[in-house]
């Protein structure tokens, strides 16, 4: 089975453990995120009738106190940026942290996932914020790690843009 | 060169004068440049000529395959080459299998043994391992551990019996962490390789970059309780195992040599890497070796069970003997109480057995067999034989004949038997011993009746043998005359010494011996005249008898005259034996008063 590396990234309590608990099979501790900064999960998608094994990096989020490794992104496959849309700041925090991520490893497949769209009296990310982004090439979606919404989908799609590649 | 930019000028001249001079042209033309142009059409012909070509390739093609494999890129070439030989061989078995399967029979056979000596090898050491100890006293400690600490009781013999165990290994993509492949030891728990594997180079990496090491460093051992993990890492891959217990250093050389040998196999697919493990495959043989396994050694217990079975074997065997022995032992003193049973004169009552000594309690005749000897004789130890026989009279037969025999002392040729109470004596016997046995045998133990149907009195029969001597002997006389005839003095001595025998052998029985003496004439003469001579021959032989020895009371003599002729009369013989005396014997028994005060004869 092909086997691709994915990691997580984005700022810190933006979402990406509670997506990736969401729909994968895991077996290490939370824990492992606090001690050494990441935590490996997997995820099996099917696309195109095929299987695909997604090696899940959940990256610990940046925040002021710890700065993010970049030893872990090594020989990733594709990545899913995460912000939290309802907090307009963290998009940015994203942005900037995409800009580091292709500076260390180069252009591979990525995926901006808005999270938390099931809040949506609190979104504070306007449509034409989402389609100067969309025009950089960037494929969005708005996920809700809380109801499931568009998270399968967004994995889906990731893997359909690493095997293009 | 110089050829070449002559050339060119004059083609240079010729341009700038075309029609004046194109004939001359064109065969200077030829003369400077057929040469070459044949050339290119001879290359032409063998690019285009497909038979050229080929022969072209065929000579080339086996050192072509070789430059290429020097270059080291020989995955591409075996990727091209892939197809076309799995097709070939597929057509090969399709068309005669035979030839492949001979072909591969020599690699095949080995290894289908190896495979199968490893499997029942790990087969036999499990279940020896299990069987060691499911039952002893550790196996006990064991499980009580198991229920303690709640892990599985295999857990805990392995943990405790394994001196290590390679579990698994990780075949892993150093760039991405990705599992290439991945090999589990038969048993043994394995967690999802994918999420191992990636947590481990996280791991790696976050050492790495905590502790600021260089990036060619490696964290080589993690160890968690009795886990370890080993890792080895090469440019493009790098090699886990997971290892419970402590695995010799040597170990590591191991992991390294075969790290090296897929980075160098798998070169061009490690650097190409795009997440597709299928190439990797094949790697498996390889990190399978390092699945190793050692059981902790343990001579002493390995020879235990040995131990143990002779020692086993030897006390079931000593058991056995003993058991069979003692077996052996009772039947034969069974039988040899059955023959003393058997024994007259011996009567068993009880007997006991305590240890290897038996007891006998009973009681035996004096007369009876020595019992003793009857132990040796059954082949027994009569030191084991603890007889206590009380002594008692038997009215057994054998037993009464013996007793008898032993206080009547038969002389020879007479033997003694007793059946019911009768004693039954067989043979010739004198007269004063049939005497002896009359008047004993009613005294003897045991016997009621005696029997002398069997009994002969042999001085009786002599009595008869000197009755008809006697009577046979006819004395002589001369015609007319009362003298014995000359020669017949022999035979008065003869009668007289008979007489006087019978008279001692009558004494013994009682009976009173009386001898007539018959005096006889031939008819010569009258019988007036034959009467007295005949009586007067007899006082002559009865004189003659008292001479000899003869006492006088028992011979009377008469006379018969011819009144009794021996012989006919008709011819000189028989007359001649007539004049003679005969002898006639009578026995008649003692008047019961005399036998008391009888004293013998002679």
């Amino acid at each position: 089975m092909l086997q691709k590396k994915v990691c997580m990234l984005g700022s810190f309590s933006v979402g990406k453990s509670s997506l990736v608990r969401r729909l994968v099979e895991s077996m290490f501790d939370e824990q492992y995120h606090t001690t050494i900064g990441v935590k490996v999960d997997k995820k099996v998608v099917n696309t195109g009738g095929e299987d695909l094994t997604l090696v899940l990096w959940d990256i610990y989020g940046e925040d002021v106190f710890q700065k993010m490794r970049m030893s872990y992104l090594r020989g990733m496959h594709g990545y899913i940026l995460v912000a939290d849309g309802t907090r307009r700041q963290t998009l940015e925090d994203a942005l900037a942290l995409n800009e580091r991520v292709v500076a260390e490893v180069g252009k591979v497949p990525a995926l901006l996932a808005l999270n938390k769209s099931d809040l949506t009296d609190q979104w504070e990310i306007d449509p034409a914020r989402e389609a100067q982004l969309t025009a950089a090439g960037w494929t969005l979606e708005h996920t809700s790690a809380k109801t499931g919404d568009a998270v399968e989908k967004a994995f889906l799609h990731l893997a359909q843009a690493m095997l293009a590649k | 060169m110089a050829e070449q930019a002559q050339r060119r000028a004059f083609e240079a001249q010729a341009q700038e004068k075309p029609t004046d001079n194109n004939h001359a042209f064109e065969e200077l033309r030829h003369l400077i440049v057929a040469p070459e142009q044949e050339g290119i059409a001879a290359i032409q012909d063998r690019l285009e000529n497909l038979e050229k070509r080929t022969q072209d390739v065929s000579s080339v093609v086996a050192e072509a395959i070789q430059m290429r494999r020097e270059k080291g890129d020989d995955l591409a070439l075996a990727d091209a080459l892939a197809p076309t030989i799995q097709e070939t061989l597929r057509e090969s078995v399709r068309r005669d299998p035979h030839v492949l399967a001979d072909a591969l029979f020599p690699v095949m056979g080995p290894a289908i043994r190896k495979s199968i000596t490893e499997t029942l090898r790990g087969m036999l050491e499990s279940f020896n391992e299990a069987l060691e100890h499911s039952l002893s006293w550790r196996g006990i400690q064991w499980r009580i551990e198991s229920f303690r600490t709640g892990k599985s009781f295999a857990e805990i013999v392995m943990m405790h019996s394994l001196l290590y165990r390679v579990e698994q290994v990780f075949l892993i993509h150093r760039e991405t962490g990705l599992v290439l492949n991945h090999v589990v030891a038969p048993s043994a728990p394995a967690q999802d390789a994918d999420m191992v594997a990636g947590l481990l180079s996280a791991i790696q990496q976050f050492a790495r970059d905590s502790f600021q090491s260089g990036k060619t460093e490696n964290l080589g051992n993690m160890t968690f309780d009795e886990l370890q993990i080993r890792v080895v890492s090469g440019p493009n891959a790098v090699i886990a195992a997971a290892i419970r217990g402590h695995a010799p250093e040597t170990y590591n050389l191991a992991m390294q040599e075969t790290l090296e040998e897929v980075q160098r196999l798998y070169s061009s697919a490690l650097v190409n890497f795009k997440g597709d493990p299928g190439p990797f495959r094949p790697a498996e043989s390889q990190i399978a070796r390092l699945l190793e396994t050692q059981y902790r050694e343990k001579p002493a217990d390995r020879k235990r069970p040995r131990a143990a079975i002779i020692t086993g074997a030897v006390a079931a065997a000593v058991v056995i003997g003993w058991f069979a022995y003692s077996t052996y032992l009772l039947v034969e003193w069974s039988r040899f109480l059955s023959e003393l049973r058997k024994q007259p004169g011996i009567v068993v009552v009880s007997y006991t057995q305590n240890g290897r000594t038996f007891h006998v309690q009973g009681f035996r005749d004096p007369l009876a067999e020595d019992p003793k000897k009857l132990v040796s004789q059954a082949g027994l130890d009569p030191d084991r034989a603890d007889l206590q026989l009380a002594p008692y009279y038997s009215l057994d037969d054998a037993i009464v004949a013996r007793r008898a025999t032993a206080l009547l002392h038969p002389p020879a040729g007479v033997t003694l038997t007793a059946k019911d109470g009768e004693l039954i004596p067989e043979g010739s016997a004198p007269q004063n011993w049939i005497a002896q046995l009359e008047e004993k045998a009613p005294w003897i133990a045991g016997v009621s009746k005696l029997d002398e149907s069997h009994l002969q009195n042999s001085t009786l029969q002599q009595l008869n043998t000197l009755k008809s001597t006697l009577e046979s002997i006819v004395l002589l006389f001369p015609l007319g005359r009362a003298e014995l005839d000359a020669g017949q003095e022999a035979n008065l001595t003869k009668a007289a010494k008979n007489i006087r025998d019978l008279v001692a052998q009558a004494a013994p029985l009682h009976q009173i011996v009386t001898v007539d003496l018959v005096g006889h004439t031939d008819i010569t003469g009258v019988e007036a005249a034959n009467l007295p001579l005949s009586r007067e021959r007899a006082d002559q032989i009865r004189a003659a008898l008292l001479r000899n020895g003869v006492k006088s009371a028992s011979v009377l003599p008469r006379g018969v005259g011819t009144s009794q002729p021996l012989h006919d009369e008709s011819t000189e013989e028989g007359r001649r034996l007539n004049r003679s005396v005969t002898f006639k014997l009578t026995l008649s028994p003692l008047p019961a008063a005399e036998i008391a005060g009888a004293a013998p004869v002679n």
